[in-house]
């Protein structure tokens, strides 16, 4: 007679390593597939980057016709904004906060695996208009009439392709949304949130907040393309400007979607190479609250040169206004870093970068608040300079932080730390050579979007400087892929805090075991992890972390299973 | 340790100076031509000094930061763990709102300059179109440009002007440099009221300028020039033009039929015409933007017909053969076989 042995329960579900993957609902393997997802449209958009800079690397058209152009800078917006950015740090937030929170999935598994399927399909949506006679060119901001009147279905695609990248989106804001209320571990209450997560919650509403609104406008577009709709077009009585408001009232909340993470990956990553707590951690959290707010009374600055009923001092006013909590986070990693111990790992150096271009991007929208300076940079170079200060020398920045510093958690093996460096300094060179020069080419009026240019010597030397850095940057992406493939091969184990770190994803193994934690360490601050090392000590100057066993508390462990 | 310290000295003290010299050497927008943009270039230069001087106190501190903290090999005490520090957190919630306040400010007063309205302006009709403008004077020419010759807005120095900016299709954006301003030509049907920019241009001279809306294929064709002129020069301007083109003169035993129909098109694609002798086109524009008719092999180029207008061109006689026409403001996008038989 047999005798019953008893075998895990996982062996049970043992799939075939890809179909594993196609159907898994495990949080961080979804992670992983939006990270890597997110990265191969990077690298597509980012050729499609490189064929823009070839093009206008000295003035004539020599590789491109006029509309291939267009073409070109159009995708390469929309699929780096919202194919790589956005879902990048979707990637690691879908990794990271069910971590941090001592959870052990997302709170809708299944939902989460649905909204990352939408981003590959409706990016091969947005793509595929090369195959059809064209993609959409109209640039990444689609403005009516012009978006009306553009012929071919490279736009209707667009249309389509993006309407399910923003379902995507409003799906994993829910989810998020409800993992952070609803699952966080027996002590973890809101203000002892690791401040990635702060940053996710606040970025997660205005996803919910401002997505919607621009699926609606997207669907106005194609009745007005498709049907005979009339929303936006003026010869039949529609309004072109109701386009800019709808678009801009989603647009400048996406600007906060896409940097507030960048900033949560900064100050995880500022206080562990600093071994000091993040200087402030509640006014951090109520400036990024501050920002979310004041996001959704700013979008008409983009349109100040639309003339019109616009009643510019409001939406010059509020602009200004959010350039004090941005202020008070730029201090408050200032003061992080004041007397503290800094390791200048690549994570490290990648935050600093952060820190150092985004002040650029964060200064130059300052200028553009103004409205005459704005009347005369508007739709130029320096736009894209400061635009690109923001996405890339921001949120691009941050996207390496966070990889080079939650590699070693995913994988179980850290990145080579040279090789990180050689990637970090091509980048960083590369980058301000291909952008500081743009603020300047807009100063003398080079507009953006065009083709090509006037023969002007002064042009001709910015222009050509810009496509050097571009290629740096595309060099760079050489070690860092060279790492990554390395790491693989025969890369050094990292253990499970090779960073000592504050935070509970370095509470469990690397990479986490299925559903996460077998324990979790007592969570009286941000820091458990801190606290379990060096005890209460460093806490003497907030009472508050030493009252063990609050009511709060209290009542979050009756919840422990 | 000495050279390494003179090292630090050096970067200690050079680095702030070459980011001074490398703000205050580029970042700088061309000399202002108007009387506003005066007003719009010293605000810029002060909000430049407010940029720099915040610029380099924080690249500064991080700076300093990189290499007075640096963790030494070994050095396993931990730092003090300050989580915060109320007066200073204060303090620097209050810079940041003092800077944004006194650029409000300022920006505020240099608007109110150049939005100011003068009583009897020069008023010129503007219209935007894919991909070329047309300048229209009141009892005056009208100027409409190609690609490769550029239309000229002629402007009184020294008085105000007045542009109305019309789009007759997407939108579009007037912008000179030198004048440190743009406005978006945008097209509001029947009923609504186009967008004006009023502006003194202060120093006679040609200002080039160009289209800053994306507005399509040829988006990077839409260039002009302003040329500022006395007030005699340019009541003589206006004197010599403001007459219709002439009617076409000319015997033709040929006359094709071409209409250039709504959103830029013609209504064929190939026409045949005898060899050996003149023709005649005419051409009627149902479209909402101008078009003309032109030969690329002989680069015969008639006038330009207006929206709803119509008008007969005599083309010279060619040789049998295949040739190519189009409307030389949308030379791809309006293009036709031109075949010359026996």
């Amino acid at each position: 007679m047999a005798t019953t042995t008893l075998e895990p329960r996982a062996a049970g579900y043992r799939r075939a390593w890809v179909l594993d993957w196609l159907t898994t609902v495990d949080h961080k393997k979804i992670g992983i597939l939006y990270i890597v997802n997110s990265f191969l449209f990077f690298f597509a958009a980012g050729i499609l980057a490189l064929v823009v800079r070839s093009e206008l690397a000295v003035p004539g058209m020599q590789f491109l016709d006029e509309q291939t152009y267009n073409q070109a800078f159009t995708m390469h917006g929309t699929i780096m904004l919202f194919l790589f950015i956005i879902p990048v740090l979707s990637g690691f937030g879908n990794y990271i906060v069910p971590l941090q929170l001592g959870a052990p999935d997302m709170a809708f598994p299944r939902i989460n695996a649905l909204s990352f399927w939408l981003l590959p399909l409706g990016g091969l949506l947005i793509f595929s208009g090369y195959l059809f006679g064209g993609a959409a060119a109209e640039g990444w901001t689609s403005y009516a009439p012009l978006s009306n009147r553009a012929e071919g279905v490279g736009t209707d695609l667009w249309i389509i392709g993006l309407a399910l990248v923003g379902t995507a989106s409003i799906l994993g804001a829910v989810n998020f949304i409800t993992t952070i209320f609803k699952m966080r571990a027996p002590g973890m209450t809101l203000f002892r949130m690791p401040i990635f997560v702060w940053t996710i919650l606040v970025t997660a509403t205005l996803i919910l907040l401002a997505t919607p609104v621009l699926t609606a406008g997207l669907i106005a577009l194609f009745i007005d393309r498709n049907y005979g709709g009339s929303f936006f077009d003026p010869s039949v009585g529609g309004n072109p400007i109701l386009w800019q408001h709808i678009f801009w009232f989603f647009g400048h909340p996406e600007v906060y979607i896409v940097i507030l993470p960048g900033m949560g990956v900064v100050s995880e990553v500022l206080p562990v190479f600093s071994r000091k707590p993040l200087f402030g951690y509640k006014a951090f959290v109520f400036a990024t609250i501050a920002i979310g707010l004041l996001s959704f009374s700013v979008w008409a600055h983009h349109m100040f040169t639309t003339g019109g009923a616009l009643f510019l001092p409001f939406f010059s006013f509020m602009t200004a206004l959010i350039g004090i909590p941005t202020g008070v986070k730029m201090f408050n990693w200032l003061g992080t870093l004041y007397r503290g111990k800094l390791v200048f790992s690549t994570a490290m150096l990648f935050a600093l970068g952060f820190i150092s271009m985004f002040l650029i991007g964060g200064i130059s929208g300052v200028m553009l608040a103004s409205p005459p300076i704005d009347f005369h940079v508007q739709d130029t170079y320096f736009v894209v300079a400061h635009l690109h200060y923001v996405f890339f020398g921001g949120s691009v920045f941050a996207v390496f932080a966070a990889t080079y510093y939650w590699f070693p958690k995913m994988f179980g093996r850290k990145l080579n730390e040279p090789l990180g460096k050689i990637h970090f300094w091509i980048h960083f060179i590369g980058f301000n050579l291909a952008f500081f020069p743009m603020h300047e080419l807009g100063l003398l009026g080079m507009p953006r979007r065009i083709a090509d240019y006037a023969d002007r010597p002064d042009w001709v030397i910015l222009n050509f400087m810009s496509t050097v850095g571009a290629f740096m940057i595309a060099v760079s992406v050489i070690p860092f892929l060279i790492n990554v493939i390395a790491t693989f091969i025969n890369g050094e184990p990292a253990g499970d805090d090779p960073w000592e770190a504050n935070t509970l994803e370095w509470a469990t193994t690397s990479p986490p075991p299925p559903y996460n934690f077998d324990r979790l360490p007592p969570i009286h601050s941000e820091r458990p992890l801190f606290f379990l090392t060096h005890g209460h000590g460093h806490a003497a100057e907030r009472p508050g972390d030493l009252e063990e066993g609050s009511e709060e508390d209290a009542e979050h462990r009756k919840g422990v299973v | 340790m000495a050279p390494r310290s003179r090292l630090r000295a050096i970067v200690r003290i050079g680095a702030p100076l070459l980011l001074i010299g490398l703000l205050s050497g580029c970042l700088i927008p061309p000399d202002p031509k108007t009387e506003a943009a005066k007003d719009v270039f010293n605000l810029y230069l002060l909000v430049l000094a407010l940029a720099a001087i915040v610029f380099i106190g924080v690249e500064g501190f991080l700076l300093y930061a990189v290499f007075r903290y640096r963790r030494k090999p070994g050095d396993d005490v931990l730092p003090e763990q300050l989580h915060g520090n109320n007066t200073v957190e204060v303090i620097w919630t209050l810079i940041p709102t003092v800077i944004v306040f006194t650029l409000f400010g300022f920006s505020m007063i240099t608007l109110g300059e150049v939005n100011a309205k003068a009583d009897n302006p020069t008023t010129i009709q503007v219209d935007g179109f894919q991909w070329q403008w047309t300048f229209r004077y009141d009892d005056g020419p009208s100027i409409t440009g190609t690609a490769v010759d550029p239309p000229v807005l002629a402007v009184p120095v020294g008085e105000p002007v007045r542009l109305v900016l019309n789009s007759l299709d997407v939108n579009h954006s007037f912008y000179v440099p030198q004048f440190l301003i743009k406005r978006d030509l945008i097209p509001v049907g029947e009923n609504g009221t186009p967008n004006e920019l009023e502006f003194t241009v202060s120093e006679e001279g040609t200002y080039s300028g160009q289209c800053a809306e994306f507005c399509g294929a040829f988006h990077d064709d839409m260039t002009f020039s302003v040329e500022a002129m006395s007030r005699d020069a340019f009541d003589q301007f206006i004197a010599s033009g403001g007459a219709p083109p002439e009617p076409a003169e000319g015997e033709c035993s040929t006359t094709i039929q071409l209409a250039a129909v709504e959103s830029i098109r013609f209504d064929t694609d190939s026409i045949e015409v005898p060899a050996g002798e003149d023709f005649c086109v005419e051409l009627t524009n149902n479209d909402t933007v101008p078009h003309d008719f032109g030969v690329v092999e002989t680069q015969y180029t008639g006038e330009i017909v207006q929206p709803g207008e119509s008008l007969t061109y005599v083309v010279p006689a060619m040789e049998a053969g295949d040739y190519t026409f189009l409307c030389t403001l949308h030379p791809t996008a309006m293009v036709g076989d031109l075949t010359v038989t026996e």
